[in-house]
C-alpha cells in the first residue's frame, strides 16, 4: 500500500485529521479560561484607573464582582467610558484606549477624575512591544507618572518628553530606547482623550 | 547509564551543541534573551516542544513516505507549539504577553526541524527523545548565558529583581544590550569561548 501513489495524501490528511482533533479538543476545553483570562485582565485594569476600587490581594473571583457591581457600563453620556459612581456622583470615568503600537495592537485604560482634567490612573493590559524596551510602558514606573496627571487644554492633552528633560503640564518621560512606541503610544493616548473630551462637552 | 545516552548527552550539550557548535535556532536566540524570565519560559517550551517532537517523527518513521517526510515533521512540532501556546494562554495569560509571536515561532527554530530530521527520522523513539531534550538543554545553557549578561548589564537586574551596584546610579545602564545589537555581541563572545575552549580541550587529548 505504501509504494501506491495515493498513499502520501492519504497518509497526511489522515495525519492531519488525528492532530488537529486533538488540538481541537484541548482548545475547547482550555476556551473559557483563556476568555476569561482576557475579561479578567480588562476587568482589573478598568478597577485599577477608578479610585478605591482595586485591592491587590483580592483574587480574581471577587475582583470581578466588584466590577459586576461597582462600576457602570459606558453610555452615550460618558461617551464611551466606564464610571464608578458614590452616593449619586460620578467618583471617575475609565476609558478604554486600543492603537497600533511598534508591533501589534495597544489595549489600555486611562482613569479620568470627576473634573474631566486630571487623570487618574493608567493601564495598559495588552501589548507586544519589545520586552525591556517598548514593553516597559506597560511596567508602573513608566504608567506612575500617570498618576493625579493635569491634562492641557489644547488638542494633546498630554506630551511625552525625552528621558531628562524638564516637565511641566501634562507631560510624562517616555522610557529611554523605545522610540517608535512612545510616538505611536503618545498619538494613542491624546487621539482618544481628544474625542472623549469633544463628545463630552 | 548506557554509552549510547552518555554520548547524546554529551553530543548535545557540548560537542555538537546546537548554538555554538551547529549554530541552528540563532533568530530565537538573539529575540528572546533580553529577559532571563523570558529565555526560561522559551527554553522549557522547547524542551517540551523539541524532544517530543523527535520522539512522535521517531514513532511515524516507518509510516511516513520519505517524499512527505518535512511536511509530516512541521505538522508534528506545530501540534507540540500550539499546546504549549494554549498552555500558556489559559494559565499564565501574562507570560503568554510577554513572549508574543515568540512562542509560535518555535514552529520555525531550525533545532526542532534539524533534530527530526537527523536524528528522530532514522532512530528509535527513546533515544529521540533522549537527543531532542539535551539538545535542547544545551541550547538553554547558552541562552541562559546570554540573558543573564544581558538583563544584569542592560536592566541592573536578574529575573526582574535589581542586582547590587548594576542598579545603583553607580552603573552606567548598557541599553544597547538590551536591545538587538546586544545580542549579537553576547552571541559571538559565547561563542567564541565555548569554541575555544572545545578546541583546547581536543587538542589535549590528540
Amino acid at each position: 500500500m505504501k509504494n501506491k501513489r495515493w498513499f502520501p495524501i492519504f497518509y497526511m490528511f489522515v495525519v492531519t485529521a488525528c492532530f488537529s482533533a486533538v488540538i481541537i479538543g484541548f482548545a475547547k476545553t482550555t476556551e473559557t479560561r483563556v476568555k476569561a483570562n482576557q475579561a479578567g485582565s480588562f476587568e482589573v485594569a478598568v478597577l485599577k484607573v477608578l479610585p478605591g476600587l482595586y485591592d491587590p490581594n483580592a483574587g480574581a473571583v471577587e475582583l470581578h464582582q466588584r466590577f459586576v457591581e461597582q462600576v457602570s457600563e459606558p453610555a452615550d453620556e460618558t461617551a464611551g467610558a466606564y464610571t464608578s459612581e458614590q452616593d449619586g456622583k460620578i467618583t471617575g470615568y475609565a476609558l478604554p484606549f486600543s492603537g497600533q503600537g511598534f508591533w501589534a495592537a495597544i489595549d489600555g485604560v486611562i482613569g479620568i477624575g470627576p473634573d474631566k482634567k486630571t487623570i487618574i490612573n493608567i493601564v495598559i493590559y495588552q501589548q507586544r512591544e519589545t520586552p525591556g524596551l517598548g514593553a516597559e510602558v506597560a511596567q508602573r514606573p513608566f504608567c506612575d507618572q500617570f498618576i493625579d496627571l493635569a491634562m492641557t487644554a489644547g488638542d494633546k492633552p498630554i506630551e511625552f518628553r525625552r528621558p531628562g528633560e524638564p516637565l511641566s503640564t501634562g507631560q510624562v518621560h517616555a522610557v529611554t530606547g523605545a522610540t517608535q512606541t512612545s510616538i505611536r503610544l503618545e498619538k494613542i493616548i491624546n487621539d482618544s482623550l481628544d474625542r472623549w473630551r469633544s463628545k463630552m462637552k | 547509564m548506557k554509552t549510547q545516552t552518555k554520548q547524546l548527552i554529551n553530543e548535545g550539550m557540548w560537542s555538537n551543541n546546537p548554538v555554538f557548535v551547529q549554530v541552528l535556532g540563532i533568530c530565537s536566540t538573539l529575540a528572546v534573551t533580553n529577559l532571563v524570565l523570558n529565555t526560561v519560559v522559551m527554553c522549557v517550551a522547547l524542551v517540551f516542544t523539541l524532544s517530543l517532537s523527535s520522539m512522535t517523527t521517531s514513532l511515524l518513521r516507518k509510516f511516513t513516505p520519505r517524499n512527505i517526510r518535512m511536511m509530516v515533521e512541521t505538522l508534528i512540532i506545530a501540534f507540540y507549539v500550539i499546546i504549549v501556546d494554549v498552555l500558556l494562554k489559559a494559565y499564565w495569560p501574562q507570560m503568554s504577553d510577554n513572549l508574543g509571536p515568540y512562542v509560535g515561532l518555535i514552529i520555525t527554530n531550525c533545532i526542532v526541524m534539524g533534530r527530526c530530521e537527523a536524528y528522530g527520522n532514522s532512530n528509535p523513539p527513546g533515544v529521540a527523545f533522549i537527543d531532542g531534550f539535551f539538545n535542547a538543554l544545551g541550547y538553554t545553557v547558552v541562552l541562559m548565558i546570554i540573558a543573564t549578561f544581558r538583563e544584569i548589564l542592560g536592566m541592573g537586574t536578574f529575573l526582574g529583581y535589581a542586582v547590587p551596584y548594576f542598579s545603583s546610579e553607580y552603573w552606567d545602564k548598557w541599553i544597547i544590550m538590551v536591545m538587538p545589537p546586544g545580542a549579537f555581541f553576547m552571541l559571538a563572545i559565547v561563542t567564541w569561548v565555548f569554541r575555544s575552549m572545545k578546541m583546547s580541550k581536543e587538542e589535549k587529548t590528540k
